[in-house]
């Protein structure tokens, strides 16, 4: 018997004292720099009060300047001077400051957005020339006005499908939960949502995602030199910041749609102090089919979600932020069978200014995902089972704005999860076997510190390091096995048992960020990162694409952490006055310990597990091409990724590298905004990637009567279904904004769109069966090839949606 | 029974615009595999092993033979079973007076072939299967899908002790159920290890597998059983290895189609018990060798 283990607060209590002694630094240096003072403040929207993220504040005499942070805050510490400040953000009008630097200026700035414009089209909330000036790269994002723009399936608006315009992301079809960047599996995405990790941010198989346009302010995917105050994922970080809701008046917005209605409450509490916003959705086929089937009468088809968020500015040092999200798939068969998934988060922040220069925030998290599925009758003869993964979540973070040159980030984080892989019970002739298995406890916990260092003009670094560390936790049993046979399960050699709390394995990593930029003038730039990732939690699928079913499943003694190392380097570079930005970047990234399955694996409840699992290393290089253009009456982006992603696993494919099922050898993206006048505008855009690797048989036998292909090779993934393509195509049509001579209160607009115009039946897989049909023993039987298309069709779709 | 028709409708509902199509596709040339079909059983009759090679995926004819092998099976009494060659290339071992069958329960068994110069061995085990108790008919109301029909299902208890894995195998009027979504396993009563499942009745599954589930031409469900006909029920008893092979037999060739494509796997071969003695050669043979003893029973639905 272990006694308990305090090894891995150790770390925690060095962090605590370190974080002590950068505060003392901080605040006796800042009180001997005499000559030099801060301006800083929160920029917000002037309509609504929302935090503008990543706004620029330039110091027009020195050429360079700051952004606002995730929660609006900025802070630049000068000499003391006259300064002309320009605060701006793209698609608000800008505001010019005359300050005179005597003292700490603290300056809130409202902007007014400037949507009047003709011309003016949001693509990029940034600075006109923030591809090429901006720190940042292999990031993207998306405003929520473009995100509106472009054509939707079944005419809702999606952030996931957005996404996947953008260079070096991608899916593997449709029907395919979640997406894939620069090669890399679906469960190594970090997707974040106000914070709150979400496991799952699909609905309905990936035709939909979880976040709801009404509530969502800000997209930012980063796919490659992630910032150290991120880890926990070795592919890209998706984050989703939520709007805080309108704190100057109500506001109310929403949709009907061909699948989902919408409705979003915002207004303040308290005006310019407190606020609220409500989000809701809700699918209606079944409700619409129900009283004209009688067989649908017990069954249920219905997806849903529950966004909220509300806020409160308790003084100008102080804010409070609890978000939350509730959101649920469900099938149900009959009264009593079914299968339903979901997710559940809740976040509550406080960000709190320790001086001018200080910025803190405090974090706790608690997140839920699960999924049940229950089949059977009656309650003599049934199955149920339920699996979920909690997290509870706590992370400290700070910035330091020493001056114009250094800016300092630090914290740490510590995530608590506790994994339930089987709650499950069958009922058979009226006894009740419990069939579930043992939950499992983890604690992954991390510290970092992090510089942005402006070195002259022309060049800037950022380097950081995170230092993450993850134990493996009882109450629980740990197996040992032995690996008779490469590529078969493996055998059950021993186990031990452990009480709670004590320690059963650990796993510590380095994960050391590095980006550069070099800036010889506004139009053009080159970038380039590196940064090690670990992954401690993984999801396991071993189907063609990733489903609600999949297992996440930690590290453990048989399964080492992941571990990525990526490198990139781009050259961006305007043309036009910023009328047109293009950039490349080629990217490579090494992983190791990679998880795959034996062929046969049994991954749902199953306590040997692991038992099924290999492991092996990855790698995955391309190059993206990206053009935007940001102006005109006809506006929108090509991208263009080449790439490949492979594995080499022992006991897979004869011990060779090969493709995974996300390779996408070419993926090209075409979008297009038109503006046919003041009030009709036409999207479109076109999709071409390479089909996705699939395994296809050379041979076949009888086996007792029935057919058995047979790939003589032993390999895997060795031929690649057609190519995917398809076009799509959405009218937009904005409300009149004045009726009978007076302006008219609401704003709304009809979206008409088609979804796979030319109707292309693309490929979601391939299978070999026999054909149809009962056959004499001693009969041939014939064998035939079927391609699952999951949507073979035109589909058109028709929304209205309002805000007043 | 009647999930599969509110899955279908739930699915159809949202789902209403995917397809499959019946395609023709190029497939990669391999080399010829043995392939030996050896599942043996315990009944006083003429026992069969199969020695062929693969073909072709989309060559619909059957397996070529193969000839001049020399095959034996030892048990752990210490009786061997020769298997001589027929004139229809089958290998065939009849039961005589001094072995009356083939083997008995709790041995272990031993397969050696020697072909073309090349020598293959397999080894299992003999389990036990419980007695069938009985066999009932049981009436179902239609709804506006299906019409009113009837279903059996084989009553009998899992044997008490973990680790006792059976396959049952049914014919209706004399033709043997065996298509690829027919194959039906049991470990102890239930569908899967976790020893939790025994000793008890099969579950309601497993007992209902025993049904056919066909529409007509005109895609008109058709009540699996109707007055007149006769079902023959067998479980015969096989080892852990032929379980997950049947399994993943079944995982490959009983596809879904459709959208239950999502929740497919992809292709992978089916393991085998076979190899060739010489470790170096590899994958050079497919197939199975199981010994069973069966237990059977049948009714005629009055």
């Amino acid at each position: 018997m272990q006694t308990f283990n305090f090894s891995f607060l150790n770390y925690e209590n060095s962090m605590k004292k370190i974080v002590g002694l950068l505060l003392f630094v901080m605040v006796y240096h800042t009180s001997l720099a005499q000559d030099k003072f801060t301006i800083s403040g929160y920029i917000r929207d002037a309509q609504n009060g929302e935090s503008l993220i990543g706004a620029t504040v330039l110091i027009k005499e020195l050429g360079t300047g700051v952004v606002s942070n995730v929660y609006g805050f900025y802070s630049i510490t000068l000499p003391s001077d006259t300064y002309e400040v320009e605060y701006s953000y793209i698609g608000y009008s800008s505001q010019i400051k005359q300050l005179s630097l005597v003292e700490n200026i603290k300056l809130d700035i409202e902007l007014s957005s400037s949507l009047q414009q003709l011309n003016e089209v949001i693509i990029s909330g940034e600075a006109e020339d923030e591809n090429v000036s901006s720190m940042e790269m292999s990031t993207n994002k998306l405003d929520i006005e473009t995100i509106k723009k472009i054509p939707a399936f079944m005419g809702e608006v999606d952030v996931l499908k957005s996404i996947q315009l953008l260079p070096g992301v991608s899916t593997v079809g449709e029907g395919a939960a979640g997406f894939n960047v620069r090669g890399g599996g679906v469960g190594q995405n970090l997707v974040l949502l106000d914070e709150a990790p979400v496991y799952n941010p699909s609905h309905l198989f990936g035709f939909f995602s979880v976040f709801n346009p009404d509530a969502v302010k800000d997209t930012k995917l980063y796919k490659g030199a992630i910032p150290a105050q991120f880890g926990g994922r070795i592919s890209s970080l998706l984050d989703v910041r939520m709007k805080e809701g309108n704190n100057k008046e109500l506001s109310t917005s929403g949709g009907i749609g061909t699948v989902f209605s919408r409705l979003a409450i915002e207004a303040p509490i308290i005006k310019n102090k407190s606020s609220f916003i409500v989000a809701a959705r809700r699918s209606y086929i079944d409700v619409l089919a129900k009283p004209f089937v009688e067989e649908l009468k017990n069954t249920g088809l219905s997806f849903y979600d529950l966004t909220l968020k509300t806020n409160y500015n308790l003084n100008d040092n102080n804010q409070l932020y609890l978000s939350g999200y509730f959101g649920r798939d469900v099938f149900k068969f009959d009264a009593n069978q079914g299968f339903n998934w979901g997710s559940k988060t809740a976040t509550l922040r406080w960000n709190h200014l320790f001086s001018d220069k200080l910025f803190s925030n405090f974090t706790l998290v608690y997140s839920k995902y699960d999924y049940q599925l229950a089949f059977g009758e009656d309650e003599n003869d049934f199955f149920k089972w339920d699996s979920n993964v909690t997290n509870y979540i706590f992370k400290p973070s700070f910035t330091y704005y020493l001056n114009k040159s250094h800016e300092i980030s630090f914290g740490g984080a510590m995530i608590y999860y506790q994994f339930e892989p089987a709650n499950a019970a069958v009922g058979s002739g009226g006894d009740v076997i419990n069939l579930s298995l043992g939950k499992k406890y983890n604690l992954e916990s991390a510290v970092y510190i992090n510089n942005n260092q402006k070195i002259s003009n022309t060049f800037s670094v950022e380097y950081g390091l995170r230092f993450s560390s993850f134990q493996q936790l009882g109450a629980g049993t740990s197996y040992q096995y032995e690996n008779p046979v490469i590529g078969e399960s493996k055998v059950v050699t021993g186990f031990e048992t452990f009480d709670k709390n004590e320690i059963i394995a650990s796993y510590s990593n380095f994960e050391p960020r590095l980006s550069f930029k070099y800036q010889p003038n506004s139009k053009n730039s080159i970038k380039g990162s590196y940064n090690r990732m670990s992954q401690y939690i993984h999801l396991i699928s071993n189907t063609t694409a990733s489903n609600p079913l999949d297992v996440w499943t930690a590290s453990s003694n048989n399964i080492a952490p992941q571990l990525g190392d990526q490198f990139t380097l781009g050259y961006f570079r305007n043309f036009s006055n910023n009328d047109f930005e293009t950039s490349v970047e080629v990217y490579a990234r090494n992983t190791q310990n990679q998880i795959d399955y034996i062929d046969g694996a049994e991954i749902l409840i199953n306590e040997q597990l692991e038992a099924d699992l290999l492991s092996g290393i990855g790698r995955a290089y391309g190059v993206e091409l990206f053009v935007k253009k940001n102006s005109g009456k006809l506006n929108g982006w090509i991208s263009y990724t080449l790439g490949k992603t492979e594995l080499k696993v022992e006991g897979i494919n004869n011990d060779d590298w090969y493709p995974t099922k996300f390779d996408q050898t070419h993926n090209l993206k075409i979008v297009g905004f038109y503006d046919l006048n003041k009030r009709v505008s036409i999207s479109t855009n076109f999709s071409f990637v390479t089909g996705t690797p699939t395994t296809f048989p050379t041979s076949r036998f009888m086996m007792q009567g029935v057919l058995v292909p047979h790939n003589s090779y032993n390999s895997r993934n060795n031929i690649r279904l057609p190519n995917y393509h398809r076009l799509d195509l959405s009218v937009r049509i904005d409300g009149k904004k004045v009726k009978k001579g007076k302006p008219r209160k609401v704003e709304d607009y009809f979206s008409v769109g088609v979804y796979n115009l030319y109707a292309n039946r693309n490929a979601f897989s391939i299978y070999f069966s026999q054909s149809e049909g009962r056959f004499q023993p001693n009969q041939p039987i014939p064998s035939q090839a079927t391609k699952v298309s999951i949507i073979g069709t035109v589909i058109p779709s028709i929304s209205y949606n309002f805000k007043f | 029974m009647k999930n599969r028709f509110n899955i279908a409708i739930a699915f159809f509902l949202v789902f209403s615009w995917g397809c499959d199509d019946i395609i023709e596709v190029e497939l990669p040339v391999g080399a010829p595999v043995l392939v030996v079909d050896a599942w043996l059983n315990d009944k006083p009759e003429d026992q069969f092993i199969l020695l062929t090679t693969t073909i072709p995926y989309f060559d619909n004819v059957l397996q070529p033979q193969v000839p001049g092998a020399v095959i034996t099976v030892k048990d752990s009494d210490g009786n061997t079973y020769d298997f001589t060659e027929q004139s229809d290339g089958k290998y065939r071992w009849s039961p005589s007076v001094l072995q009356p069958k083939l083997g008995n329960i709790g041995s272990d068994f031993e397969l050696s072939i020697d072909v073309n110069g090349q020598k293959y061995s397999a080894s299992t085990f003999m389990g036990r299967v419980p007695e069938i108790d009985s066999l009932s008919f049981t009436f179902e109301e239609g709804n506006s899908f299906i019409d009113d029909y009837y279903y059996a299902e084989f009553w009998a208890d899992d044997l008490v002790g973990e680790g006792d894995i059976y396959w049952i195998k049914t014919i209706k009027n004399g033709i043997p159920l065996n298509k690829p979504s027919e194959i039906s396993l049991a470990y102890d009563a239930g569908f899967s290890e976790g020893g939790i499942v025994d000793g008890v009745t099969f579950i309601q599954p497993i007992r209902q597998s025993i049904n056919p589930f066909e529409e007509d031409k005109d895609g008109v469900f058709q009540s699996p059983y109707l007055t007149g006909d006769t079902v023959y029920v067998e479980i015969h008893s096989i080892s852990v290895a032929a379980f997950q092979f049947l399994n993943e037999v079944k995982i490959t060739t009983d596809r879904p189609g459709g959208f239950g494509e999502l929740f497919a796997q992809p292709l992978s071969n089916v393991p085998t018990n076979i190899s060739n003695n010489n470790l170096a050669i590899e994958n050079d043979v497919v197939g199975f060798f199981n010994v069973a003893s069966v237990s059977g029973l049948g009714k005629r639905f009055e």
